[in-house]
Protein backbone atom coordinates (compact mmCIF):
# COMPACT_ATOMS: atom_id res chain seq x y z
CA UNK A 1 0.00 0.00 0.00
CA UNK A 2 1.37 3.36 -0.95
CA UNK A 3 0.26 5.50 1.89
CA UNK A 4 -0.54 5.33 5.54
CA UNK A 5 -3.76 6.11 7.26
CA UNK A 6 -5.17 6.43 10.73
CA UNK A 7 -5.41 2.97 12.17
CA UNK A 8 -6.51 1.20 15.31
CA UNK A 9 -4.53 -2.02 15.09
CA UNK A 10 -1.92 -0.73 17.55
CA UNK A 11 -4.68 -0.16 20.12
CA UNK A 12 -5.63 -3.84 20.29
CA UNK A 13 -4.42 -5.92 23.24
CA UNK A 14 -1.01 -7.44 22.58
CA UNK A 15 -2.32 -11.02 22.22
CA UNK A 16 -4.89 -9.88 19.66
CA UNK A 17 -2.26 -7.98 17.66
CA UNK A 18 -0.28 -11.20 17.55
CA UNK A 19 -3.31 -13.18 16.39
CA UNK A 20 -4.01 -10.48 13.79
CA UNK A 21 -0.48 -10.81 12.41
CA UNK A 22 -0.69 -14.61 12.36
CA UNK A 23 -3.74 -14.42 10.17
CA UNK A 24 -1.88 -12.17 7.75
CA UNK A 25 1.00 -14.68 7.71
CA UNK A 26 -1.50 -17.38 6.87
CA UNK A 27 -2.90 -15.25 4.04
CA UNK A 28 0.56 -14.47 2.72
CA UNK A 29 1.23 -18.17 2.18
CA UNK A 30 -2.16 -19.10 0.70
CA UNK A 31 -0.96 -19.64 -2.84
CA UNK A 32 2.68 -20.39 -1.95
CA UNK A 33 3.59 -17.34 -3.96
CA UNK A 34 4.52 -14.24 -2.00
CA UNK A 35 5.03 -11.27 -4.31
CA UNK A 36 7.15 -8.27 -3.36
CA UNK A 37 3.98 -6.16 -3.09
CA UNK A 38 2.36 -8.66 -0.75
CA UNK A 39 5.52 -8.92 1.33
CA UNK A 40 5.77 -5.12 1.58
CA UNK A 41 2.15 -4.97 2.70
CA UNK A 42 2.72 -7.78 5.19
CA UNK A 43 5.77 -6.04 6.67
CA UNK A 44 3.85 -2.78 6.77
CA UNK A 45 1.04 -4.31 8.80
CA UNK A 46 3.52 -6.08 11.06
CA UNK A 47 5.07 -2.68 11.77
CA UNK A 48 1.69 -1.06 12.41
CA UNK A 49 0.84 -3.79 14.92
CA UNK A 50 3.82 -2.76 17.10
CA UNK A 51 4.74 -6.35 17.86
CA UNK A 52 7.69 -7.14 20.11
CA UNK A 53 10.86 -8.42 18.40
CA UNK A 54 10.11 -11.93 19.71
CA UNK A 55 6.60 -11.83 18.33
CA UNK A 56 7.92 -10.65 14.96
CA UNK A 57 10.31 -13.59 14.88
CA UNK A 58 7.43 -15.96 15.61
CA UNK A 59 5.34 -14.40 12.86
CA UNK A 60 8.19 -14.69 10.37
CA UNK A 61 8.47 -18.34 11.40
CA UNK A 62 4.77 -18.67 10.63
CA UNK A 63 5.60 -17.49 7.12
CA UNK A 64 7.95 -20.46 6.75
CA UNK A 65 5.57 -22.90 8.45
CA UNK A 66 2.08 -21.51 7.98
CA UNK A 67 -0.43 -22.23 10.76
CA UNK A 68 -3.88 -23.59 9.97
CA UNK A 69 -6.70 -21.11 9.53
CA UNK A 70 -8.44 -22.57 12.58
CA UNK A 71 -5.32 -21.94 14.71
CA UNK A 72 -5.14 -18.36 13.46
CA UNK A 73 -8.77 -17.67 14.23
CA UNK A 74 -8.64 -19.09 17.74
CA UNK A 75 -7.64 -15.84 19.48
CA UNK A 76 -9.18 -13.29 17.18
CA UNK A 77 -11.90 -11.21 18.80
CA UNK A 78 -14.54 -9.31 16.88
CA UNK A 79 -12.59 -6.10 16.28
CA UNK A 80 -9.21 -7.76 15.75
CA UNK A 81 -10.88 -10.21 13.39
CA UNK A 82 -12.50 -7.46 11.34
CA UNK A 83 -9.24 -5.53 11.10
CA UNK A 84 -7.42 -8.73 10.16
CA UNK A 85 -9.94 -9.45 7.40
CA UNK A 86 -9.67 -5.88 6.12
CA UNK A 87 -5.88 -6.06 5.98
CA UNK A 88 -5.96 -9.57 4.54
CA UNK A 89 -8.00 -8.11 1.68
CA UNK A 90 -5.53 -5.24 1.24
CA UNK A 91 -2.65 -7.68 1.25
CA UNK A 92 -4.27 -10.12 -1.15
CA UNK A 93 -4.98 -7.24 -3.54
CA UNK A 94 -1.55 -5.65 -3.18
CA UNK A 95 -0.23 -7.23 -6.36
CA UNK A 96 -3.31 -6.19 -8.33
CA UNK A 97 -4.94 -9.58 -8.36
CA UNK A 98 -6.93 -11.65 -5.86
CA UNK A 99 -6.76 -15.24 -7.04
CA UNK A 100 -9.33 -17.94 -6.37
CA UNK A 101 -7.52 -19.50 -3.39
CA UNK A 102 -7.13 -16.11 -1.75
CA UNK A 103 -10.76 -15.24 -2.37
CA UNK A 104 -11.89 -18.56 -0.89
CA UNK A 105 -9.75 -17.98 2.21
CA UNK A 106 -11.13 -14.47 2.65
CA UNK A 107 -14.68 -15.82 2.41
CA UNK A 108 -13.84 -18.52 4.99
CA UNK A 109 -12.46 -15.91 7.39
CA UNK A 110 -15.50 -13.73 6.93
CA UNK A 111 -17.79 -16.66 7.62
CA UNK A 112 -15.82 -17.67 10.74
CA UNK A 113 -16.15 -14.10 12.00
CA UNK A 114 -19.89 -14.23 11.38
CA UNK A 115 -19.85 -11.26 9.01
CA UNK A 116 -22.49 -10.56 6.43
CA UNK A 117 -22.37 -12.49 3.17
CA UNK A 118 -21.16 -9.65 0.98
CA UNK A 119 -18.46 -8.43 3.41
CA UNK A 120 -15.51 -9.56 1.29
CA UNK A 121 -17.05 -8.10 -1.86
CA UNK A 122 -17.58 -4.80 -0.06
CA UNK A 123 -14.02 -4.79 1.22
CA UNK A 124 -12.68 -5.49 -2.25
CA UNK A 125 -14.67 -2.54 -3.61
CA UNK A 126 -13.35 -0.40 -0.76
CA UNK A 127 -9.82 -1.52 -1.63
CA UNK A 128 -10.31 -0.51 -5.26
CA UNK A 129 -11.47 2.93 -4.12
CA UNK A 130 -8.37 3.17 -1.96
CA UNK A 131 -6.21 2.28 -4.90
CA UNK A 132 -7.81 5.09 -6.91
CA UNK A 133 -7.16 7.53 -4.10
CA UNK A 134 -3.53 6.45 -3.80
CA UNK A 135 -3.10 6.80 -7.53
CA UNK A 136 -4.40 10.37 -7.25
CA UNK A 137 -1.69 11.07 -4.70
CA UNK A 138 0.86 9.61 -7.06
CA UNK A 139 -0.46 11.82 -9.84
CA UNK A 140 -0.19 14.94 -7.64
CA UNK A 141 3.44 14.04 -7.00
CA UNK A 142 4.03 13.87 -10.73
CA UNK A 143 2.96 17.52 -11.03
CA UNK A 144 4.54 19.01 -7.95
CA UNK A 145 7.30 21.08 -9.49
CA UNK A 146 7.03 24.86 -9.26
CA UNK B 1 -1.19 -2.52 -7.20
CA UNK B 2 -0.41 0.22 -4.68
CA UNK B 3 2.16 2.63 -6.07
CA UNK B 4 4.52 4.05 -3.46
CA UNK B 5 7.44 5.28 -5.55
CA UNK B 6 9.98 3.89 -3.09
CA UNK B 7 10.56 0.35 -4.32
CA UNK B 8 13.74 1.10 -6.27
CA UNK B 9 15.45 3.26 -3.63
CA UNK B 10 18.78 2.33 -2.06
CA UNK B 11 19.11 1.38 1.62
CA UNK B 12 20.89 4.70 2.21
CA UNK B 13 18.04 6.65 0.64
CA UNK B 14 15.47 4.72 2.65
CA UNK B 15 17.42 5.47 5.80
CA UNK B 16 17.16 9.20 5.04
CA UNK B 17 13.46 8.75 4.25
CA UNK B 18 12.86 7.16 7.65
CA UNK B 19 15.04 9.69 9.50
CA UNK B 20 12.94 12.52 8.06
CA UNK B 21 9.69 10.83 9.09
CA UNK B 22 11.06 10.41 12.60
CA UNK B 23 12.02 14.09 12.61
CA UNK B 24 8.46 15.02 11.67
CA UNK B 25 6.98 12.77 14.35
CA UNK B 26 9.23 14.32 16.98
CA UNK B 27 8.80 17.91 15.69
CA UNK B 28 6.02 18.87 18.09
CA UNK B 29 8.00 17.52 21.03
CA UNK B 30 5.39 14.92 21.81
CA UNK B 31 5.65 11.45 20.36
CA UNK B 32 2.36 9.54 20.47
CA UNK B 33 1.79 5.83 19.90
CA UNK B 34 0.02 6.54 16.61
CA UNK B 35 3.13 8.25 15.25
CA UNK B 36 5.36 5.37 16.28
CA UNK B 37 2.94 2.88 14.71
CA UNK B 38 2.83 4.74 11.39
CA UNK B 39 6.61 5.05 11.22
CA UNK B 40 7.04 1.36 12.06
CA UNK B 41 4.55 0.59 9.30
CA UNK B 42 6.39 2.78 6.80
CA UNK B 43 9.72 1.19 7.68
CA UNK B 44 8.08 -2.20 7.20
CA UNK B 45 6.61 -1.24 3.86
CA UNK B 46 10.05 -0.21 2.60
CA UNK B 47 11.42 -3.43 4.06
CA UNK B 48 14.20 -1.57 5.85
CA UNK B 49 16.54 -4.07 7.48
CA UNK B 50 15.56 -4.82 11.11
CA UNK B 51 18.97 -3.78 12.45
CA UNK B 52 18.78 -0.45 10.62
CA UNK B 53 15.34 0.07 12.11
CA UNK B 54 16.88 -0.16 15.58
CA UNK B 55 19.22 2.72 14.67
CA UNK B 56 16.38 4.73 13.17
CA UNK B 57 14.32 4.32 16.36
CA UNK B 58 17.07 6.06 18.31
CA UNK B 59 15.98 9.17 16.42
CA UNK B 60 12.78 9.23 18.47
CA UNK B 61 14.95 10.57 21.30
CA UNK B 62 17.48 12.49 19.20
CA UNK B 63 16.19 13.15 15.68
CA UNK B 64 18.65 13.74 12.86
CA UNK B 65 18.39 17.44 11.86
CA UNK B 66 16.11 17.85 8.87
CA UNK B 67 18.63 19.89 6.87
CA UNK B 68 21.19 17.11 7.29
CA UNK B 69 18.78 14.44 6.03
CA UNK B 70 17.74 16.50 3.01
CA UNK B 71 21.27 17.23 1.75
CA UNK B 72 21.85 15.98 -1.81
CA UNK B 73 18.63 13.99 -1.97
CA UNK B 74 16.99 13.38 -5.31
CA UNK B 75 14.04 15.85 -5.62
CA UNK B 76 11.74 13.04 -6.77
CA UNK B 77 12.48 11.13 -3.58
CA UNK B 78 11.92 14.28 -1.54
CA UNK B 79 8.41 14.54 -3.01
CA UNK B 80 7.56 11.02 -1.87
CA UNK B 81 9.03 11.83 1.52
CA UNK B 82 6.84 14.93 1.62
CA UNK B 83 3.76 12.80 0.92
CA UNK B 84 4.52 10.37 3.74
CA UNK B 85 5.69 13.13 6.07
CA UNK B 86 2.29 14.77 5.64
CA UNK B 87 0.70 11.52 6.82
CA UNK B 88 2.94 11.28 9.84
CA UNK B 89 2.25 14.91 10.74
CA UNK B 90 -1.51 14.39 10.47
CA UNK B 91 -1.69 11.08 12.28
CA UNK B 92 -2.35 12.60 15.70
CA UNK B 93 -5.32 14.54 14.32
CA UNK B 94 -3.85 17.95 13.53
CA UNK B 95 -0.88 19.74 12.04
CA UNK B 96 1.30 21.41 14.65
CA UNK B 97 2.97 24.70 13.52
CA UNK B 98 6.39 23.04 13.87
CA UNK B 99 5.23 20.18 11.69
CA UNK B 100 3.95 22.64 9.09
CA UNK B 101 7.28 24.45 9.11
CA UNK B 102 9.10 21.17 8.56
CA UNK B 103 6.72 20.17 5.75
CA UNK B 104 7.33 23.52 4.06
CA UNK B 105 11.08 23.00 4.32
CA UNK B 106 10.75 19.56 2.71
CA UNK B 107 8.49 20.99 0.00
CA UNK B 108 11.02 23.72 -0.77
CA UNK B 109 13.83 21.16 -1.02
CA UNK B 110 11.71 19.12 -3.41
CA UNK B 111 10.73 22.09 -5.56
CA UNK B 112 7.09 21.87 -4.49
CA UNK B 113 4.91 24.98 -4.54
CA UNK B 114 2.75 26.05 -1.58
CA UNK B 115 -0.42 25.47 -3.61
CA UNK B 116 0.56 21.94 -4.46
CA UNK B 117 1.55 21.28 -0.86
CA UNK B 118 -1.91 22.45 0.09
CA UNK B 119 -3.41 20.03 -2.46
CA UNK B 120 -1.35 17.25 -0.98
CA UNK B 121 -2.66 17.97 2.51
CA UNK B 122 -6.21 17.93 1.13
CA UNK B 123 -5.45 14.61 -0.47
CA UNK B 124 -4.31 13.25 2.91
CA UNK B 125 -7.69 14.32 4.31
CA UNK B 126 -9.49 12.52 1.48
CA UNK B 127 -7.57 9.37 2.40
CA UNK B 128 -8.81 9.65 5.96
CA UNK B 129 -12.37 9.65 4.65
CA UNK B 130 -11.73 6.65 2.47
CA UNK B 131 -10.17 4.74 5.34
CA UNK B 132 -13.00 5.50 7.68
CA UNK B 133 -15.51 4.16 5.16
CA UNK B 134 -14.23 0.78 6.30
CA UNK B 135 -16.11 1.12 9.57
CA UNK B 136 -19.38 1.42 7.64
CA UNK B 137 -18.67 -1.80 5.75
CA UNK B 138 -18.02 -4.01 8.78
Amino acid sequence: MGSMLPDTVHKLPREERFAYARLLAYMARIDDELTISEMAMFEQRLGAALLSPDQRDMIRDDLRNPPSLEDCMENLSGEAGRLALRDAVLMAAADGNVDEDERDALEDISEMLGLREDAVEQLLNWTVNGYKWMKEGFDILENLEE
Amino acid sequence: MFPDGLGHRTPQELRRYADILVYIAAADGELVREEIAVIEAMMGRCMIHPEVRVDIRSGFEHPVPLEQSLVDLDPELIRFILRDAAFVAAIDGSYDPKEIRALKAIAKAGGVSKDVLSSLLDWVGAGWNWYQDFSEIL
